[in-house]
């Protein structure tokens, strides 16, 4: 009964938020007001938890009967604060919740050096999670915005937290110029959408009725052009958000900022709020089929582009942002592809199970969530305590720091798509539904097939690197000689909840109903055939193991892990080696990131500072010309008539006179003629 | 009796007698006498008005008389603060030719 309440969870941290920034420093307790944050998000996580427990005994806040406030009203468009809770919101609640608690308990181990500054760290991590939740529990999509770019706004405070360093404060500004080009995207889309529509109102938007036409796009009078600009548009925002290919450049540039923050926009905050908008909108999207093709397509790009960049990163935060971008490429692949097949099938009355791809991707998004925050905050560990991001000057840090090595060995094979850990079920269904498109989606199956062939690579590549990264931090001689010891318990803490969630988030694809059952319901809209049946455990299990497929990207996740092994412990082909020759060119063209940032920066030079220079000549030309020229013929045209000034009284008198005879004959005029 | 009209042509001739003077003197004393002129012209028409009054109303207006006599106590003061002025601008111009002061100009 608590579901009522959920419009408490942003609240918690944003007043903790409040009393960090406000109250003085002295009568916030210890620790730069980190009491306060961690009190508050676990208070969201116990809501957040009762919230989804509501929500799995079936009940939801979807439309009208949900509490909410008008803030304005222009005309007949309103702009309401309410909330929308569904089985979506419950996942993503879930994983915020809980990633923030974890980060802001780790972060009272990981900050501590950072003197007065950590009050500053707390009220922006405070704001950073309470906006995340107004963005999932948004019921319209305006409001959804608002959270959106505060969302952005956090992640650029967050980045440029040392901003001292130039290239923290250049990072930040990155993420927030490069995230701003998708916002402007987004808001155009939603443009488009409240123009024809009338609303941007979740309830209004999402009443669709595949089988009679009501409520969709094109009863709103979009032509399937517009409705798929429109989609695309909005698409445009999690590109930019989500870091997809060609607007993800930011995201690895985002290590700027400490490894928590890292973990939070990686995992908990800023780049799920892409998939989850790609998500939500997933009744307006199966409308265009082709904007789903374009977001499958850019998904894959990314997926790919990602992952062999991550291929040759030395810095070891940056190999992991790599992999982040590379995952979220699989999960638009999978929201693509398996929005695809309902777009194809949803008239089909026989067809069951078409919100696999849906729920395969949210669940890779969940899953991915867990090991990635797990992933940073073990990096986070090992920078902690050595001081490099470089993985070469690392190296046999597994004997010390054993819980943080281990940890990260679990989260690495769960990454890496390695039976029994949570990556390989959801990596094995984002595969098993490209692949699915790829067979039924009539003309776009070539696609699909290229799309499942990149998906394959990826994971091999996804293997190799990150367990070139484990073999580089945690085996082999040491590098270097300091000190080494195991980080503080409150940091480890943290990291061994995540290593169990790691290893059990999943099983929820096999736990009660399953989760794909239980999430293909928050398909607003769609018939029956969308929701995908319970699962029986034994009968999933024989199904995935069942399947050639299967063995395809197990077997080239366990050929990337050994490819790894052999390199970099092993050390059976010489790494110096590699880097001659074509081997050494594809590697320069990799650590050059495909020349991408090259481009943005010819692209910024170029066009943009063109652009302003030919600004710039019109303002000196018209605008300084326009105002210098009205002051011009002011100066000019006071000097002559200066002269009218001649100091004798006799002339003014004249003027006068003249003037009083003029106005006297101008009355008798008019009187003549208004009398006539 | 005399037509209003006559009065009010008298009381014109008068004012542009002034006027001219105002216009063409140098001397200053002069200036002040033909503003005095014109003054004297306004409250011409204006007791004109008040005497002819009856012919529009059933009543005499007597308001145009006392007029006058305010305006006539005004010129009085008038006429001092002018000599006043006069003997300020000969102390400092050793004339009192208007034509002389214009520092007032650009």
């Amino acid at each position: 009964m608590m579901i009522e309440y959920a419009w408490l969870i942003p609240l918690f941290p944003l007043v903790a938020f409040l009393i960090i920034s406000v109250v003085p420093q002295k009568l916030l307790i210890r620790e730069g007001g980190a009491p306060w944050i961690i009190g508050a998000s676990t208070a969201s996580f116990v809501l957040s938890v009762l919230v989804i427990i509501d929500v799995l005994s079936g009940q939801t806040l979807t439309g009208g009967d949900a509490p909410s406030i008008t803030w304005f009203s222009v005309g007949s468009f309103d702009l309401t604060f309410g909330i929308w809770v569904d089985q979506l919101t419950a996942v993503m609640l879930l994983v915020v919740s809980l990633i923030g608690t974890l980060v802001v308990i780790y972060s009272v181990g990981y900050m501590h050096d950072e003197g007065k500054r950590k009050r500053r760290y707390y009220a922006e991590i405070a704001l950073f999670i309470g906006v995340m939740f107004g963005l999932v529990l948004a019921d319209n999509y305006l409001e959804m915005f608002i959270f959106w770019e505060l969302v952005g706004l956090c992640s650029y405070l967050l980045i440029g937290f040392w901003h001292f360093k130039p290239s923290a404060s250049s990072a930040a500004k990155r993420a927030f110029i490069v995230t701003r080009v998708g916002d402007i995207m987004l808001l155009s889309g939603l443009i488009i959408l409240l123009k024809f529509v009338g609303t941007l109102d979740f309830a209004t938007l999402f009443a669709f009725n595949p089988a009679t036409g009501e409520g969709s796009l094109a009863a709103a009078g979009m032509s399937p052009g517009i409705a798929t600009l429109a989609m695309i548009l909005l698409f445009g925002g999690a590109i930019g958000k989500s870091a997809q290919f060609p607007l993800h450049e930011w995201l690895p540039d985002a290590m700027e900022g400490p490894s928590t923050v890292s973990a939070l926009i990686h995992a908990a905050t800023m780049v799920n709020a892409g998939v989850y908008l790609v998500a939500r909108s997933f009744p307006l999207l199966v409308q265009t089929p082709d904007a789903l093709v374009f977001i499958a397509i850019i998904g894959g790009i990314t997926a790919i582009i990602a992952a062999s960049n991550a291929l040759v990163a030395n810095d070891i935060k940056r190999v992991l942002a790599y992999s982040t971008v590379s995952q979220l490429g699989y999960m638009m692949l999978a929201l693509g592809a398996g929005g695809l097949i309902i777009a194809t099938f949803m008239l089909d009355e026989h067809q069951e199970g078409l919100g696999v791809g849906y729920s395969a991707g949210i669940f890779h998004l969940m899953n991915h969530a867990f090991f990635k925050a797990l992933l940073f905050l073990g990096a986070g560990s090992v920078l902690h305590v050595i001081g490099t991001n470089d993985m070469r000057r690392m190296g046999g840090l597994g004997k010390t720091m054993k819980i943080t090595s281990f940890t990260m060995l679990i989260a690495s094979l769960s990454i890496a798509g390695i039976p029994p850990f949570s990556g390989f079920w959801s990596k094995d269904e984002v595969l098993a539904t490209t692949f699915h498109a790829f067979e039924d989606a009539g003309s776009y199956n070539m696609v699909f097939l290229i799309l499942w062939i990149i998906a394959v690579a990826t994971a091999f590549m996804t293997a190799f690197y990150m367990f070139r990264m484990w073999f580089m931090t945690f085996a082999g001689k040491r590098k270097s000689d300091t000190h080494i010891h195991e980080s503080p318990r409150i940091m480890t803490a943290p990291l061994m909840i995540l290593a169990a969630l790691a290893i059990f988030s999943g099983f929820s694809f096999f736990t009660g109903q399953g989760f794909f059952a239980f999430l293909s319901e928050s398909i607003t809209g769609i018939p029956a055939g969308v929701a995908v049946e319970a699962v029986n455990p034994l009968e999933a299990l024989g199904h995935i193991f069942a399947s050639p497929l299967t063995y395809a990207s197990l077997i080239v996740s366990i050929i990337g892990l050994f490819t790894a092994y052999t390199i970099y412990y092993k050390g059976t082909w010489s790494v110096a080696r590699l880097a001659t020759g074509t081997a050494g060119k594809m590697q320069r063209l990799l650590a050059n990131r495909y020349y991408i940032s090259w481009f943005y920066d010819a692209f910024a030079y170029n066009i943009v500072y063109g652009f302003s220079v030919l600004v710039d000549l019109f303002d000196i030309y018209v605008i300084d010309g326009a105002i210098n020229g009205a002051a011009w013929i002011s100066r000019k045209s006071g000097a002559v008539m200066r002269r009218a000034q001649t100091g004798f009284v006799q002339n003014y008198i004249a003027v006068i006179l003249l003037g009083t005879c003029l106005l006297i004959i101008f009355m008798i005029i008019t009187a003549e003629w208004g009398g006539g | 009796m005399i037509p209003m009209i006559d009065w009010l042509i008298f009381a014109s001739l008068l004012l542009a007698i002034g006027a001219y003077g105002v216009l063409t003197a140098k001397n200053a004393i002069l200036v002040l006498m033909s503003i005095e002129v014109m003054l004297n012209a306004a409250n011409i028409s204006l007791v004109t008005f008040s005497a002819y009054s009856s012919q529009l109303h059933t009543y005499t207006d007597s308001m145009g008389q006392v007029f006058v006599l305010a305006s006539m106590t005004v010129a009085a003061a008038e006429v001092a603060v002018g000599l006043a002025i006069f003997l300020v601008l000969y102390k400092r111009y050793g004339s009192i030719d208007v034509t002389k002061v214009n520092i007032l100009r650009w």
